[in-house]
């Protein structure tokens, strides 16, 4: 487990999701990386019944990459507390279907091809909530590393010339007030909450 | 219901979240409680999270003692301490022990009742191991 660095890139106007995605694997096979199958990362987000008093999400993540656990983040509206569990706590929601409803129709996922480059690890997304398509995440994770500090300004470099200049490149807004601590996982979960959050408020539908 | 478990003497283990449910109707004629379970292992900060989820905690306690297996049979045999405060040894709450017989199964597999009945038989007279009417616990607990 090393860093990971999601970034959002921008579709241009009159392109497609797909041409992205293939423009992205073409540079990304130039550069000598090899694919290694498919990833997914997903999420699906419960609401609290209004008579609980104030309204609290439960957002519940799978990530291909740690394929034995379920991540799950409890937004209160002041705090988010996470808790990773494994496989059957999807059963558990399911149990407490009567305190906290699923959105089904916000129920969000991003998946396309994962690439390994050395110590790299490139993962090309294409966002979709409800069979729309809303976006493309790239994920980068460089691997040897643990501490985000240590690793950005490479993460920077390497993001900045796969992606092009006319993409700006910020350390996430997760990662700002962590950068000395040691990266987990749900580091990279509350990455994808970030992005995903922000999907689920654009209305706008594009075709793939 | 919901129970967290954490082992005192491996502190680094995971936590365990166990959901039960209520036990089965047409339990009657049942030689055991047949209910329900979900046991889910989970990181730290799982009170935190089941607090703000809308939990109350009902009560704590901690037990030490013997664990027994006899096929998909588990045994445990235990004593039940209060939790202490600050640096007072743990109480026991009585000298005796508490014999517990209980099977993870699939649903409907309810031949193994039978099984746990025999070997429940069999520790008598020193162990009385009964099947315990949850309905009557409670209208107890009431009065």
């Amino acid at each position: 487990m090393g860093v990971t660095v999601l970034q959002q890139y921008p579709v241009p106007e009159n392109k497609t999701g797909t041409y992205v995605i293939e423009l992205l694997t073409k540079r990304i096979l130039a550069l000598g990386a090899s694919q290694q199958g498919q990833f997914l990362v997903d999420c699906e987000s419960y609401l609290s019944h209004p008579q609980m008093g104030t309204t609290k999400t439960v957002h519940i993540f799978h990530n291909s990459e740690q394929p034995a656990s379920v991540f799950s983040i409890l937004d209160t509206g002041t705090k988010n507390i996470h808790v990773i569990a494994d496989g059957l706590f999807d059963l558990l929601m399911m149990k407490l279907s009567q305190h906290y409803t699923s959105k089904k129709q916000t129920k969000i996922e991003s998946k396309g091809p994962r690439f390994e480059l050395g110590d790299f690890c490139i993962k090309l997304g294409s966002v979709t909530m409800n069979q729309s398509f809303k976006g493309i995440l790239v994920e980068v994770e460089y691997r040897p590393c643990v501490t985000a500090n240590a690793v950005w300004n490479l993460l920077r470099e390497f993001l900045q010339g796969l992606l092009g200049p006319s993409v700006p490149v910020q350390p996430p807004q997760h990662l700002l007030s962590r950068m000395n601590d040691i990266y987990t996982p749900i580091d990279t979960i509350y990455q994808y909450l970030e992005h995903f959050s922000a999907y689920r408020k654009i209305t706008g539908m594009r075709s793939t | 219901m919901l129970r967290v478990r954490k082992a005192l003497d491996y502190r680094d283990m995971p936590f365990q979240l166990r959901y039960i449910g209520q036990p089965d109707l047409g339990d009657k004629n049942r030689p055991t409680v047949v209910r329900s379970s979900l046991d889910i292992a989970c990181s730290g900060m799982l009170i935190d999270f089941l607090n703000e989820l809308g939990c109350r905690i009902e009560f704590e306690y901690s037990v030490k003692g013997y664990m027994f297996r006899k096929g998909r049979m588990k045994i445990t045999v235990a004593k039940v301490f209060k939790i202490s405060q600050g640096s007072m040894p743990p109480e026991p709450i009585s000298q005796s022990y508490l014999v517990e017989l209980s099977v993870l199964a699939p649903q409907g597999q309810d031949m193994i009742a039978d099984d746990m009945r025999a070997f429940a038989d069999q520790l008598r007279p020193l162990v009385q191991l009964d099947k315990i009417d949850y309905k009557r616990l409670g209208h107890m607990a009431g009065t």
